[in-house]
């Protein structure tokens, strides 16, 4: 194996659907309509297209074969993520190695979901087995009265404060006004952070994120075909995944980042003083602290201090969430896996807008699988443009 | 609109008949290298991957390691409750599990760390006791 895992792939596609609080539309809809208009991106058709990698938490009954079904796809390579958001980089990387690998030529790689507030908690409670036999019967709170708990801990273990929090809220906001498919269009002050409504302390309204309805694709292409394309094209130069761990320590407020990232950045051959974005899993803010950690990006057990002196919008040295993140854009579910992903693609391929970074190269980062205390699994990848 | 219930299951039937009779049964692996107490029940030990835990009735006594004042439930059969302290509590024999602490909001403050003790509330599920906490200092 070489020192590229994911050599002679390409990203050479990316779509993204609106994101809207209410819709009429189908699942099976907003998946296509995503998936369409990341071929289109790339100048690819959908006869062309051999793999799917898919994750979306309302498609049961139906999963990633009956989707491919539905769409006509002949498929050599399927995927369908079970690890929540940390989903859409995992299926990235496994399409990238069936790629890698001969298996397939054209892979879409698209996450989506359709969730209002009470949908998203009726399936939250029965997530998985130790959520709904030693979680639920408490009512505790759901993902915020959850992740509450990591936030007090953080901040009485290493003196963050509130404020601290909310400038990452505040700066994806102002990178949010500058998307125009984020849902938030209001200016969020520290004021309005500090005061909005309590939901579970230490966690108030802008801490959480908002359901909502939308999907993200981006399209993978092996380097022959990508040869016969036109648009930008980047390549993934090193990732990783890292599950339960730290395995029976649900409070070491860290997580799979801190087990792979020395490996992903070895093998991408950069550090992280060499990225220059990140799009984060921001479900909570607390939990970017522990990503931004365990990729070395900020010092450990010290982010709040970091932040206090670093400009993370779109326009400062180290944007994060340039396009508003789950907390400004909307949570469209397992879509909060891809919209880092998508924001990462966009802004190397040029497409930021408004918002736009200049960038040769970044990371993206995905969590999910909210269990006993904490989410399970842990993602990221570093993609670059080729030039 | 009733409560979620747990699933009483083959693998955690000491447990939840423990609630009902008062007592707090956790497992503890049998291995001699391990010993180490187990929560939440399962078929092996998540420290060291043997397969014979054994149950045993333990102190119900441990701390508090983190909490959260629950204004906004995500479940609508806990509004009337609202708010209500949620928390995190090290057990003295290791494990770590979650419950409310029967305290007033407005003393919801600087738990972190506090001693507490289980109780077995009879008042929230149909027949079956549901483990709380109240502060013993
Ligand atoms: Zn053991």
């Amino acid at each position: 194996m070489t020192d590229h895992p994911f050599d002679g792939v390409r990203i050479v596609g990316v779509g993204q659907t609106l994101y809207e609080k209410r819709s009429q539309k189908p699942i099976h809809r907003i998946l296509w309509e995503a998936a369409d208009l990341a071929l289109k991106s790339a100048g690819l058709k959908w006869r062309q297209a051999d793999g799917l990698a898919l994750t979306s938490f309302v498609l049961p009954p139906d999963n990633v074969a009956t989707v491919a079904e539905h769409f006509g796809l002949e498929a050599r390579f399927l995927f369908q993520g079970l690890y929540g958001g940390a989903s859409g980089i995992i299926g990235m990387m496994h399409a990238a190695r069936a790629i890698r690998d001969g298996d397939a030529e054209v892979v879409i790689c698209l996450a989506g979901d359709a969730f209002d507030v009470a949908a998203h908690n009726e399936m939250l409670d029965r997530f998985n087995g130790s959520v709904r036999d030693y979680l639920s019967p408490y009512g505790f709170g759901g993902a915020n009265g959850m992740f509450a708990l990591h936030t007090r801990l953080y901040m009485e273990r290493n003196g963050a404060t509130r404020e601290d929090f909310g400038r990452l809220c505040v700066a994806q906001r102002e990178n949010a006004l500058r998307n125009p498919n984020a849902l938030f269009k209001e200016p969020l002050t520290m004021d309005a952070y500090l005061n909005a409504r309590e939901i579970a302390d230490p966690l108030r309204l802008y801490d959480c994120v908002m359901p909502c309805f939308g999907g993200d694709c981006i399209i993978l292409a092996s380097e022959k075909v990508a040869r016969t394309l036109k648009g930008p094209q980047l390549r993934i130069l090193g990732g990783g995944e890292y599950h339960n761990f730290p395995a029976n320590d649900v409070y070491s407020l860290s997580a799979g980042w801190e087990g792979f990232s020395d490996r992903m950045y070895s093998r991408a051959g950069i550090g992280p003083k060499d990225l220059h974005f990140a799009q984060l899993y921001d479900d909570y803010p607390v939990m970017e602290y522990i990503q931004l950690e365990g990729m070395q990006i900020s010092p450990k057990g010290k982010t709040h201090e970091w932040l206090r002196k670093t400009d993370v919008t779109w326009k400062g040295e180290m944007p994060i969430n340039t396009g508003g993140g789950q907390l400004s854009a909307g949570q469209a579910g397992a879509s909060g896996g891809m919209i880092g992903v998508v924001e990462g693609v966009l802004q190397l391929r040029g497409e930021g807008g408004e918002r736009q970074v200049k960038c040769q190269r970044g990371v993206v980062s995905g969590y999910g699988m909210v269990a006993y205390g904490r989410g399970l699994s842990a993602s990221a990848a570093i993609l670059e443009r080729i030039d | 609109m009733s409560k979620p219930m747990p699933r009483i299951t083959a693998v955690n039937r000491p447990y939840w008949e423990g609630c009902n009779a008062d007592k707090l049964m956790l497992q503890r692996c049998t291995a001699a290298d391990c010993g180490q107490y187990i929560f939440y029940p399962r078929v092996c030990c998540p420290h060291c991957g043997d397969g014979d835990p054994v149950w045993e009735q333990v102190s119900g006594r441990g701390q508090v390691l983190s909490y959260t004042l629950v204004q906004r439930p995500h479940h609508e059969s806990f509004y009337a409750e609202a708010p209500f302290v949620f928390a995190a509590v090290t057990l003295e024999e290791g494990p770590l599990i979650y419950g409310r602490i029967e305290i007033d909001a407005a003393e919801a403050e600087g738990l972190n760390g506090r001693p507490v003790a289980i109780v077995f509330r009879d008042d929230q599920l149909p027949g079956q006791k549901l483990p709380f906490f109240r502060l013993t200092a």
